[in-house]
């Protein structure tokens, strides 16, 4: 499998007559794009706002954040099994409107949605203060169910993602990026000498607004399978799942999912990469026992040496994280974890739910319980009345005088388990 | 009483009954009115059995 992602720089966003990309400003046809997510009868309205880099802009409550892309050539479409037909992606060739980014905002669904700001200290906070943002706010009709709400506005993301992907179909890219995936049976025989790595690559599967799809079946459904990291590229998985929005990830962090991104890097001289596992986070204890065995007996048949385990959420899939440690470890393979912490607001507490001496090499993406003000801005996106009720926020968290205190748990990607913020520490 | 049992000895619990699942520990909205009232009543009284069970170190009531 072979799959070129050519990239197109989007450094400007506008409204335009149509929606297109002209010397690196993308514009988007607003009528048309509303007209697109009103064709679902369970939406009552939809509005689209833009949000650019360095504005004093607030978008809350934000369910997902998707990249718009589109598959030029190769079989498939972006999103399968949301959009268009279900043919295997992953190959051929497919653009990326790179520094563009289609935000969803509307009535809360849940209590638990994220944050972005534009400016000021929170946008250090969130990857998406550095992106063009489309903002699509969708209200649905009253009576709807909150899973049926969920989906709506979830759909208006891909479908907006994938509309405004379309500007970059004959869009030549400015960079190029070629990745090859070979069989096993190749690749098991390339690089002989060096280490071979799988990556585990965990999906928070736990019901309304924490679940993740794969090629558009709920992954609560599946037991543990091998994936192509170029299928990944393509949309094969996509995000429903938001709750505590820091240490989520959003479609577009699927799309460019930067520890299989960063493992290409060194593929070849430092180790062999042979598989991507993905695997769920389920709320019953077999389903862990089940999904930990079936990871670790993968990487077994695998014959890797090593894993890189990376974890969604907090609290309870920290078992399910600990479990897939322990087992791949007593089968010899060893492993590293990335994971992020709750260690309460001063940073004393325990920082997961379970533990094992097996998990001796861990890294953190922050304390999500931190808290940060947010000064007043001047446009807000969204509703601001939810910051109060929304996981990070606390009753109190929206001030009188319009600033906010909140753990930077709300803040969407804040701490990113995967490692899709820039975010470091420095020793003391 | 609690669904994941590995962290209810991570943090030290002496006495463990294993429950449902996360978001329904004590219940089972799959099962009928019925069925979910026997579930229960099972899960109470295993519950009411460990507290009355001398135990030395971590136990757990798997029925």
């Amino acid at each position: 499998m072979r799959l070129t992602l050519g990239k197109i720089t989007i450094k400007g966003l506008d409204f335009g007559s149509a929606t297109r990309v002209e010397n690196g400003k993308l514009f988007v046809n607003k009528e048309e794009l509303v007209a697109l997510i009103r064709e679902d009868s369970r939406v009552a309205s939809a509005e689209v706002f833009l949000a650019r880099p360095g504005e004093s802009v607030r978008i809350v409550p934000v369910k997902d954040v998707i990249e718009p892309r589109v598959k030029v050539e190769g079989p498939g479409n972006i999103f399968p099994g949301f959009i268009g037909k279900l043919d295997p992606v992953g190959s051929g060739r497919t653009h990326v409107l790179q520094g563009a980014a289609v935000v969803t905002t509307g009535k809360i669904v849940g209590f638990q949605e994220g944050i972005i700001d534009m400016t000021g200290p929170g946008a250090q906070f969130t990857p998406f203060s550095q992106t063009f943002n489309v903002v699509v706010k969708v209200e649905p009709v009253a009576g709807l169910h909150q899973h049926d709400h969920e989906n709506v506005v979830r759909m208006a993301g891909f479908k907006a993602a994938a509309y405004i992907g379309e500007a970059g179909r004959n869009t030549a890219p400015d960079t190029e990026e070629v990745y090859e995936w070979p069989s096993l049976a190749e690749a098991m025989t390339k690089h002989p000498g060096l280490p071979k790595v799988a990556y585990v690559y965990m999906l928070q599967t736990q019901g309304l607004l924490h679940d993740t799809y794969v090629y558009g079946v709920d992954a609560k459904r599946i037991i543990p399978t091998l994936i192509s990291p170029t299928e990944v590229f393509d949309g094969a998985i996509v995000s429903g799942n938001c709750v505590s929005a820091c240490d989520k990830n959003p479609t577009y962090v699927h799309l460019n999912q930067p520890i299989i991104t960063e493992l290409f890097k060194r593929h070849g001289k430092d180790y062999n990469f042979v598989g991507v596992i993905i695997t769920n986070e389920n709320v019953t204890l077999a389903d862990k026992e089940r999904s930990s065995n079936y990871t670790s007996r993968l990487a077994e048949m695998l014959g890797v040496d090593a894993a890189i385990v990376s974890e969604e959420g907090f609290g309870n899939p920290d078992a399910d994280l600990v479990m897939n440690c322990r087992k791949l470890e007593q089968k010899g393979i060893k492993t590293v974890l990335v994971t992020d912490e709750y260690a309460g607001r001063d940073g004393s507490s325990q920082s997961l739910a379970d533990t094992t001496p097996e998990a001796n090499a861990v890294i953190t993406a922050g304390n999500a319980n931190e808290t940060i003000v947010l000064p007043k801005l001047d446009t807000l996106i969204g509703h601001i009345d939810v910051v109060d009720v929304i996981a990070g926020g606390f009753s109190g968290s929206l001030r009188p005088d319009g600033t906010i205190e909140v753990e930077i748990q709300a803040l969407t990607g804040a701490t990113s388990e995967v490692g899709f913020i820039k975010l470091t520490a420095k020793g003391m | 009483m609690c669904t994941i049992v590995p962290i209810s000895k991570t943090v030290g619990a002496n006495r463990i009954v294993p429950t449902v699942a996360i978001p329904h520990p004590l219940g089972n909205p799959a099962l009928s009115r019925e069925e979910e009232k026997v579930l229960r009543r099972k899960l109470v009284e295993r519950a009411l059995k460990a507290l009355t069970t001398e135990v030395d170190g971590q136990t757990v009531f798997e029925q």
